[in-house]
């Protein structure tokens, strides 16, 4: 045999092929002929190598390098510096999407290095089309030991031990199953393989074929010895050409080498192959069904029994399984069950293969002991969702199985396990689905498929599909009623009762686990008709604007700074919110994240386009508004949901009063949000247009304090709470008393108040969420000479905005993550350390993340003079009367939805805001207000039998419908910022704008979702 | 090994035939089960779902006219909450996947998921109905198909290609698109069909039915009158549908010894003869080059007497008797008797034997 030098291991499955693998084998080729090192240097086409999502790949050995979506032109330049000079090409490394990290070796990828291969134990090394390379791999054995040396009854023991479970979906032990089929009298048996592999998105079986066709065939032949068989039948679907052409030659090899065909080892036992071609039914990878298109006839399934154990294929006993179950066989042969079983769970053993695709990192093909969890496959091996999003289910089991939600992350990959919330081991097909999924749209799909794929024999699955999928259909199209949801469970049940095959029995699965995780997602389609992860287009008219919680017209102001019609573009704004000035600064923007333009590029700067548009349009003067009804109503709370509050039923012929402890109005806004990010002349403005309208404003006030609770009550019709969040969460670690530690809320509460809030030297901030940022910001600007950032957990878990969390690094706060305070040190009352933990990640929480946990003897200590501790707030309800209950939380209750969603159980008195919901977002502030402005007037005219409010007519803005032919990809355009040096001890506001041009250049940009053709 | 099992069925504890279905087990002890797909002279299919009922310890419903009895002890309840939500949605969904419109459907009153939506209490439907949108199929004077009024039993399919052995019709495309279809799905006229008629015989629904007796009488104004076919001497039991006098049909009889409900093209369809103006209805005697209506009677004896003379003057073996196809067995049997023993010749003849 020839010893090479090196070897160039090109992938060739479907994948890598389909991205240009064949053309890069062709320029290594060229080259290695170019510089004539064919004697020193093999080129080898192998199969899937599993990271499909990063191909063309390319690895070269000895040193077990991996190169990355290898371009035909990259080949000289690999056999240049690598192969000649000894350099690994760096551009072609792979990088961990998150850290950056450069990683060369293959197996120190984590996609690759936490897999345990045995099915695929050859991937990605051996030419599938060589039947010398399979054996060199110790392949054939396992046959020769099963047909030499054992007898049919010690080579099921031998399978039973190892507790393989039918691959394909069913779980049926293996072991077992060869039994009946060996105690089946007859003659003539068969052995079949189920490679008919149809879910949607799985590849397993393909690239098993692809990569290691011996493996399969080895399988069948031990099988055919177990249950005296001597021929069978590979039904693989058509569409895997590269399988079949692959299989084929793997046939015409191993009957070449005696390996298939008559008196194989000189055992005396004959046994042979051939491939059939499925049609491309997915009812046909069911086995009664495989059978029936074996034998010419239309692939529809029989009831059972008898089950094809006892008459199979032709009526014989007949043996089925799927591709993957057979691949294991030789290795459980050749080393013992025993091994095999030596890992996985109770009841699963051995390792599982996974084709994991859909919104995660490293799309591609793993393979992972029995037992590992969920969130193990999709975060560590998947490197996590893609663009920063959230992980909302992962699609277990294609179209016959279920959804698993974030909070079942940690559920292990074990048969019973995964059934038990309600979705399926299945064929190993795991679609993950990101923040943007809408969960009625994937059981749509899903079933969809399903009632496609019927081959119309029973009535609960050809009709029943067909009716769940008009249903469903129906509520993503806004025509879903009350009911929908239990007739869908209803029928669900019936047809997994009724229906005669697997197809049809599992066919309502992803119904019922959408329903069962996401019911509030159905709920919102069918009574509200939103479709909350605007996916749905039929329930709105753009993403941005059904993702906003005020549903502003973002495609219609954005299409109006595009023709210059910037104060029609200010009333459009006004329409929705009463604070688009501040909302253009500190909204959190969250419909730039459904903007469609970021799956092109980036999504539009719809929150810098607003401010671009309060900057320049001139501000229509406000008239106050006559009070044209006698109720009066009270709000307490100045912040922006009470203000937003006041302002709608002000407009409504009201006479409002809003009562605010503090001296100036705002909440958060003013109290919370540093002048930094949004200058007090900005809100004062927008707070001026309230008070123009002729609400009164009580500030300086405390009800229950400086004003009686019960008088207020007495005195107004209604009462909005509207108190915000403004209590610090408590660190309840020891030393959080002394002097020098402060909340969050409480220390910014402090600078705004102006009142010279004494900071100190080396400042530690506790918390990675916006309040932690703002006050890591603000003592730096109030003279800290050093801020530090100590968050449990890691980067991409923090709930602070990542534009604002780069924004404090580059201003110079240090940010240690993965770190824990364990106890504010003191010396005479005064803080001059923080002692702290380090923590690693552990099981998944029910957010999604990873729960930190600490490392023992990681403490170490801080020297710092000043601690804010940032982690949460809660509101202050001690002013609340007995009669308003407040939750566990702490936060005022309010009754569920049939009642409104503002209105506490005390007769008159709603509430909204962060005082209900805990702390939240401005936009989510007015929402609330708006709201409660709507059902306090619903219920003073229900009360007085008055009809219900009519909007009055309001302007017409014609909103230019223009949209450009071409789109070509150009990044947002960046807003200018102060200089790092500049912000050093400043308040001023360090975003400053856009120019005219710069917002006409991002306003193009938008691709206009709103507008139909 | 014994061959019966010991099971439970609705709480009696009954002996079972090992591999016995279920259905026939409950059939023999009055136990009412419905079926749909089911028919006794079919292979079976267990496609409906119309006959599930609770095995204990079985994951799923199973359907009862398949599903068969090996196991001792096996508990069987056909009768439950369970099994009714089951059936009633099999039958709720059938009938919102067509044309089931029973005022204008030819088979109303002889329809058999007419008599399930009765008998399982169905008040109003729930589902839109839907029809599926096939075009009709009136190619022919036999068959009339409109498929928009199927439910795709399959007892066609498994009559035609596993009894009639025709093979003329088979399921056709998937999921709510499947249909059955004569090969490259054209009309029964441009296909292989021997319209034996099988097909209609068997279909419970008024998608296939005889095409000249569209119109011709309800089922509740039809009397049925079980004779045997004239056509051949095989002696097919035939049910004449018969509407004020008048045969509007011809139908297979099921309990027929020879046939068993299945018939000929010529003798489910060939009927029109009966009530044809051309056809004799009194015996005619010809006088002087004309024929004239006689009586029975008159004829019989005329016959009579010129047979004596022929005899008398000739010899018996100048006389020959030549019996028809169309005659049953007892009448060729007579005919020749009285040939051999009151003529007294053996010029007997049949023309099957032609």
């Amino acid at each position: 045999m020839k010893i090479f030098r090196s070897h160039i291991l090109v992938c060739g499955g479907t994948g890598c092929h389909s991205s240009g693998s064949a053309e890069v084998i062709k320029a290594f080729a060229f080259e290695v002929e170019k510089r004539e090192l064919k004697d020193e240097v093999q080129i080898v086409e192998t199969g899937c190598n599993g990271f499909c999502a990063l191909g063309p790949i390319v690895v070269v050995y000895p040193e077990g390098i991996i190169y990355m979506q290898v371009a035909p032109e990259d080949a000289a330049e690999i056999i240049e510096e690598h192969i000649l000079k000894g350099r690994p090409v760096e551009r072609l490394l792979y990088r961990e999407p998150v850290t950056e990290e450069v990683i060369p070796y293959m197996n120190d990828i984590p996609f690759f290095g936490l897999q345990e291969l045995r099915v695929l134990h050859n991937r990605g090394l051996i030419d599938a089309e060589r039947i010398d390379e399979y054996i060199a791999r110790d392949g054939y054995q396992g046959a020769a030991k099963a047909l030499l040396e054992m007898t049919p009854e010690g080579i099921i023991e031998e399978v039973k031990k190892s507790g393989l479970r039918g691959r394909g979906g069913g779980g049926f032990p293996t072991g077992m199953k060869w039994q009946f089929a060996s105690q089946s009298m007859g003659e003539v048996k068969y052995v079949l393989c189920n490679a008919d592999e149809g879910d949607p998105g799985a590849f397993m079986d393909r690239s098993v074929l692809e990569a290691d066709p011996h493996a399969v065939l080895e399988g069948m032949l031990i099988a055919a010895k177990a249950i005296g068989a001597h021929q069978g039948y590979i039904y693989c679907r058509a569409e895997y050409p590269l399988a079949v052409h692959r299989l084929n030659i793997a046939i015409n090899q191993a009957r070449e080498y005696g390996l298939l065909g008559d008196d194989i080892f000189g055992s005396g036992f004959s046994f042979d192959l051939e491939v059939y071609q499925g049609a491309g039914a997915f009812v046909c990878g069911e086995e009664t069904a495989l059978m029936a298109s074996i034998e010419g006839r239309r692939g529809m399934p029989r009831p059972r029994p008898p089950f094809p154990a006892h008459q199979g294929l032709w009526r014989r006993p007949t043996v089925l399984n799927n591709v993957e179950s057979y691949a294991n066989i030789p290795q459980i042969i050749v080393q013992g069950g025993d091994w095999y079983a030596s890992i996985g769970t109770e009841t699963s053993k051995g390792t599982k293969v996974f084709a994991l695709t859909g919104d995660v990192n490293n799309i591609g093909l793993v393979e992972v002991p029995m037992g590992t969890t969920i969130g193990t496959i999709i975060f560590d091996i998947g490197g996590g969702i893609p663009k920063g999003k959230r992980f909302k289910a992962a699609q277990l089991g294609g179209p016959s199985g279920g959804c698993i939600p974030v909070q079942h992350l940690n559920t292990p990959t074990d048969y019973e396990a995964i059934t038990q919330i309600g979705a399926i081991m299945g064929s190993g097909g795991l679609i993950v689905m990101d923040e943007d999924t809408c969960m009625v749209d994937v059981a749509r799909f899903f079933m969809d498929f399903c009632q496609d794929e019927s081959c119309g024999k029973c009535v609960p699955c050809r009709v029943g599909t067909k009716k769940m999928l008009d249903i469903l259909t129906d509520i993503c199209e806004g025509r879903g009623k009350e009911g929908d949801i239990e007739l869908l469970e209803e029928m669900a049940a019936v047809i997994k009762d009724s229906a005669l095959c697997g197809l049809g029995q599992t066919a309502p699965n992803p119904v019922l686990s959408t329903i069962r995780y996401f019911r509030d997602e159905y709920e919102a389609h069918i009574r509200d008709k939103r479709c909350p992860a605007s996916v749905c287009s039929a329930l709105f008219t753009s993403p941005c604007q059904n993702t906003c919680p005020v549903e502003m017209d973002v495609p219609a102001y954005i299409a109006l700074i595009r023709a210059n019609r910037l104060d029609d573009a200010y009333k459009v704004l006004l329409k929705t919110n009463p604070f688009p000035s501040i909302c253009g600064r500190v909204c959190d923007h969250q419909c730039q994240g459904k903007c469609r333009r970021g799956q092109l590029d980036e999504p539009i700067a719809i929150k810098h386009l607003k401010r671009y548009i309060t900057d320049n349009a001139s501000r229509p003067t406000v008239e106050s508004i006559p009070v044209t009804r006698r109720e009066r109503i009270a709000v307490v709370g100045g912040g922006p949901a009470g203000l937003t509050a006041a302002r709608d039923l002000a407009r409504r012929g009201y006479s409002v009063t809003v009562f605010e402890e503090l001296p100036h109005l705002g909440g958060m806004l003013r109290y919370g949000i540093p002048e930094y990010r949004l200058p007090r002349a900005v809100l004062e403005r927008e707070i001026d247009d309230i008070r123009a309208l002729g609400v009164q404003f009580r500030t300086n006030t405390r009800v229950g304090k400086d004003i009686p609770f019960k008088d207020i009550r007495k005195e107004y019709a209604a009462l909005y709470l509207a108190v915000g969040a403004h209590q610090s969460q408590r660190l309840r670690i020891d030393g959080e008393d002394l002097k020098g530690v402060y909340g969050g809320v409480e220390f910014l509460r402090q600078i705004n108040l102006g009142n010279g809030a004494e900071v100190g030297k080396r400042v530690a901030v506790v918390g990675g969420g916006n309040s932690a940022i703002d006050a890591a910001r603000s003592a730096l600007r109030k003279g800290a000479q050093e801020v530090v950032l100590l968050y449990r957990r890691t980067r991409q878990d923090m709930p602070a905005q990542s534009d604002e969390v780069a924004a404090a690094e580059h201003e110079g706060v240090t940010i240690h993550f993965l770190v824990a305070p364990l106890e504010v040190i003191g010396v005479k009352g005064r803080v001059v350390g923080v002692r702290c933990q380090r923590m690693r990640l552990g099981a998944f929480d029910a957010s999604g993340r990873r729960r930190p946990e600490p490392i023992e003897g990681s403490e170490f200590v801080l020297d710092v003079d000043m601690v804010i501790a940032a982690i949460g707030q809660v509101p202050d309800v001690s002013f609340l009367p007995k009669d308003i209950p407040v939750t566990k939380w702490n936060t005022i209750e309010v009754k569920g939805n049939g009642n409104g969603r503002t209105q506490t159980p005390a007769e008159g008195i709603f509430a909204g805001g962060d005082a209900v919901t805990g702390p939240a977002t401005v936009i989510w502030a007015i929402a609330a207000g708006k709201e409660a402005a709507d059902e306090i007037d619903a219920a003073i005219r229900q009360r007085n039998d008055e009809p219900p409010f009519q909007r009055p007519e309001e302007e017409r803005i014609d909103i230019p419908q223009v949209i450009d032919e071409e789109v070509q990809e150009q990044p947002q355009a960046r807003m200018l910022e102060l200089e790092g040096s500049e912000r050093v001890g400043s308040f001023a506001e360090v975003e400053l704008g856009y120019t005219e041009e710069e917002a006409l250049r991002e306003s193009l940009r938008c691709l206009r979702c709103d507008m139909e053709l | 090994m014994s061959n019966t099992v010991t099971v439970t069925i609705d709480g009696r504890e009954v002996k079972a035939h090992k591999g016995e279905t279920i259905l026939e087990l409950a059939t023999r002890l009055g136990i009412h089960i419905p079926t749909l797909c089911y028919h006794p002279r079919l292979p079976l299919a267990g496609a409906c779902r119309v006959c599930v009922v609770e095995v204990e310890r079985a994951r799923a419903l199973v359907a009862s006219c398949v599903f068969p009895i090996e196991q001792e002890g096996m508990v069987i309840k056909t009768n439950t909450e369970r099994v009714l939500a089951a059936r009633r949605m099999a039958v709720e969904l059938l009938l919102a996947s067509g044309d089931h419109n029973c005022l204008l459907c030819e088979s109303n009153g002889h329809c058999e998921l007419q008599d399930l939506v009765y008998e399982l209490k169905i008040e109003r439907p729930r589902f839109p109905a839907e029809s599926p949108g096939h075009s009709i199929d009136d190619s022919n004077p036999m068959i009339f198909r409109d498929l928009n009024k199927c439910i795709l039993c399959g007892r066609c399919v498994r009559a035609c290609n596993e009894v009639q052995v025709n093979q003329v019709i088979d399921f056709g495309y998937r999921g709510g698109r499947t249909k059955i279809v004569t090969a490259e799905d054209r009309s029964y006229a441009e296909s292989t069909c021997v319209f034996c008629g099988e097909c209609v015989q068997v279909c419970p629904v008024g998608a296939l039915v005889e095409n000249k007796a569209r119109f011709a009488g309800r089922p509740w104004a039809i009397k049925k009158v079980p004779t045997t076919c004239t056509y051949c001497g095989t002696g097919c039991t035939i049910d004449l549908n018969i509407v004020d006098g008048t045969v509007v049909k011809i139908t297979g009889n099921e309990d027929g010894v020879t046939n068993q409900g299945s018939l000929c093209v010529k003798g489910r369809f060939g009927y029109e003869f009966i009530h044809h103006p051309d056809r004799l209805a009194t015996p005619l005697i010809k006088e002087n080059g004309q024929f004239r209506e006689a009586t029975w009677d008159e004829a019989l004896d005329l016959t009579a007497e010129k047979l004596g003379q022929i005899k008398a003057d000739h010899g018996p073996d100048t006389i020959g008797g030549l019996s028809s196809a169309r005659c049953t067995n007892e009448e060729n049997y007579l005919m020749q008797k009285f040939m051999r023993a009151v003529i007294g010749t053996n010029n007997v003849d049949h023309c099957a034997r032609l």
